[in-house]
């Protein structure tokens, strides 16, 4: 059995002992450097903010993959489900704002829509877990991989057709959470609403970090995501454990499905480039490495950034994919490794 | 696989000296098999499938069971998931649709006729499939799925920018195969098309390349341990079902004349197939072309009648993927040939 996350070591450890990584990293800074030049520091600043949301996004499809093995391909949708149950809690209190001001539950508003949107994620991970994983994984462990795979990529087409079906296809926006003037932060001008996505994307992934780091429960999971068999030996209940982790990276992926919500606004295939960010951020650093999600968010960033900037925005599906093939070639494993390689 | 065997051993014990079974039996059909053909190949000369529109819905039909018997080639003998089938497929397309272009749309007029430009888009989807699966089929098989899907948006997002040669999102006009407006010829090809996909394919299953797929999907250890070299065979597997993807997509080009990236190259396109071969049967090849068929017909059948639904068929897909998937993997194969098994089984 091999290794399958790295909770253990340090940031700091995880670096210098990892030779492709600091090359990556180095190389991101001197790019962020050179955009910089470039453009200002408002590039810089954007960049830091959405590898933030990236990197939320990513921790949720690491820490599935790592402790459950399974490659999660619905994690767009739980996007999208944290962004439409935010509408919904969200616009109403708005609206009632207008009738009736009240200054403190206008800056509160917003939060209680995103809360509202990772209880319901949570509530979504145990659901999907219990009647969709846990029979498969009575069924058979036998190609458990690619079965989890076809399994996620149908909970994906049905949620996102389903929501169709129900909602229609059509926009639901807001224009911002926060009705007040934008900041400035080095002189560059920055909406509130940003500033506070990225606040809630740091406190999200320290609060888990907390969790996994301190807590006893969160230490079964770094156990499980070690070692099955050796975890259950030692008295950790999987039925437990897996509602609870996959209940954890849906809530993850909602809370930044609710707080991007006035960037993205809330429609049934709105979960599609946050999917395909997150897993271009896992297949980078390394699958089921919780860390390199976090870290290779901001470089994912930057790069995406950097793209933008240098070849034009119609070029930002092209140009990762061969960076990516070039990853691929040099490190199979991913930049911050997680020894998984064939088979 | 066991689907396999069971329908073997039935012909071997009670037809064995028919010489018109066996040669049936070594192209891979059982003689029910051959029936349905036949019957296929028949449904449009006799109404009420004598209608252009039912004709198109049955090659539309032949068009789908040709693809899923290449993704289940992958998936269900490699346990590799081809998640770029339907961008591969529209890379075929879209470069047969280039080379045969006359028209000064486009910054180029090759010219070349389409039944040349069908197989060099096919050669072209063989190449990144072959590339492809040597980049990614020496990591574990989810390597190769989600790279093949960046590779798929990758490909799509380059249709999408090239617009001096694909028009991009406006979508591009290839020439038609046949002189002809009638639909009749064009379901005969695709017909044919679809059937050497199927024995070119089960024809190799069933060689020694076949036993070694086999083996690896089933146990990738222990087929290294019988010294299969997993990578040669995986990506000579996935270079095939890709050549195919391209033709099938040259098909798709020359016959609905219109190309535009997001109709053809979608994932979505790509989980339709995929949702058709397991619900089939998973390394059946042929479940996936049995329940094509109906398929269409039922989905057409739906979005006539529920047309304020839009998706409806589409979650219908999803659900029953997913109920196959969980509760009964052998899907359609696997209930046909449980059938056949009690039939013998009474009969002996």
């Amino acid at each position: 059995m091999v290794e399958k996350s790295s909770f253990g070591s340090s940031i700091m450890e995880t670096i210098t002992e990892n030779l492709p990584a600091s090359i990556v990293i180095v190389a991101t800074i001197v790019l962020t450097i050179v955009i910089g030049v470039v453009t200002g520091p408002s590039q810089i600043l954007n960049s830091i903010i959405t590898g933030g949301m990236w990197a939320l996004l990513a921790v949720g499809l690491a820490l599935v993959f790592g402790v459950m093995n399974v490659p999660h391909f619905a994690h767009g949708e739980s996007f999208m489900v944290g962004a439409y149950v935010a509408y919904f809690v969200f616009n109403p209190i708005n609206t009632s704002l207008g009738e009736s001001p009240n200054p403190f539950l206008g800056a509160i508003a917003p939060f209680i829509g995103i809360l509202a949107a990772g209880v319901a994620g949570l509530i979504l991970g145990v659901i999907l877990e219990r009647f969709l994983f846990y029979p498969l994984r009575l069924r058979t462990k036998q190609g458990w991989v690619m079965n989890a795979f076809l399994l996620t990529v149908g909970i994906s087409f049905i949620l996102t057709n389903g929501t169709t079906l129900v909602l229609g296809p059509n926009f639901r926006g807001i224009p911002r959470y926060w009705d007040v003037p934008p900041l400035t932060i080095l002189g560059v001008t920055m909406a509130v609403d940003r500033v506070v996505a990225f606040f809630i994307a740091v406190v999200s992934i320290a609060c888990l970090w907390f969790f996994l780091r301190r807590t006893r429960t969160g230490r079964a999971i770094r156990a499980v995501s070690q070692d099955e068999l050796g975890a259950q030996m030692m008295g950790i209940n999987l039925n437990f454990i897996f509602p609870l982790t996959f209940a954890l990276a849906t809530a993850l992926a909602a809370i930044s499905g609710a707080s991007l919500l006035f960037m993205f606004q809330a429609y049934p295939t709105v979960g599609l480039q946050p999917l395909y960010m997150a897993w271009y951020v896992v297949m980078m650093a390394g699958l089921g490495n919780v860390i390199g999600a976090i870290v290779g968010g901001f470089i994912v960033a930057v790069l995406q950034t950097a793209t933008q900037q240098f070849f034009g925005i119609s070029w930002a599906d092209v140009i990762p994919t061969v960076v990516m093939i070039v990853v691929l070639l040099v490190v199979p494993q991913g930049i911050f490794g997680s020894k998984i390689r064939s088979s | 696989m066991a689907s396999e065997t069971v329908a073997s051993v039935h012909v071997d014990k009670t037809e064995r000296a028919n010489p018109v079974v066996s040669f049936l039996h070594s192209i891979g059909f059982t003689p029910l098999g051959a029936a349905l053909l036949v019957i296929v190949a028949l449904l449009p000369l006799v109404p009420p499938f004598n209608q252009e529109h039912m004709i198109r819905w049955l090659i539309m039909g032949a068009f789908l069971a040709a693809q899923a018997a290449a993704f289940d080639f992958t998936a269900g003998y490699i346990q590799v998931v081809n998640f770029g089938f339907a961008a591969i497929l529209g890379l075929g397309a879209y470069t047969s649709g280039i080379l045969t272009n006359t028209s000064p749309v486009l910054a180029v007029q090759p010219g070349i006729s389409p039944w040349i430009g069908i197989f060099a888009g096919a050669i072209l989807a063989g190449l990144v499939g072959l590339g492809l699966g040597w980049l990614t089929l020496r990591l574990r098989g989810i390597f190769a799925a989600v790279m093949a899907w960046f590779v798929g948006i990758a490909l799509m997002g380059l249709v999408r920018n090239l617009t001096e040669l694909t028009r991009g999102p406006l979508g591009m006009n290839p020439t038609s195969l046949l002189e002809t407006t009638s639909n009749l010829p064009y379901y005969y090809i695709i017909l044919a098309m679809m059937l050497i996909v199927y024995v070119l394919l089960r024809l190799v299953t069933r060689s020694n390349y076949g036993l070694a797929f086999k083996a690896i999907g089933q146990n990738i250890a222990a087929a290294k341990a019988s010294g299969i070299n997993p990578t040669k065979y995986r990506v000579l597997n996935f270079a095939l079902s890709a050549f195919f993807a391209g033709w099938l997509g040259g098909f798709y080009a020359h016959y609905f004349g219109s190309l535009t990236p997001q109709t053809l190259m979608h994932t979505s396109k790509t989980v339709e197939v995929l949702a058709l071969a397991y619900i089939g049967g998973r390394g059946s090849m042929w479940g996936g072309m049995v329940v094509a068929f109906p398929f269409v017909f039922g989905i057409e059948q739906l979005r006539s009648q529920f047309t304020e639904l839009a998706g409806l068929h589409l979650v219908i897909y999803g659900a029953l993927m997913i109920v196959v998937m969980i509760f009964y993997p052998d899907g359609v194969a696997g209930l046909v040939n449980w059938v056949k098994e009690k039939i013998s089984g009474a009969r002996e």
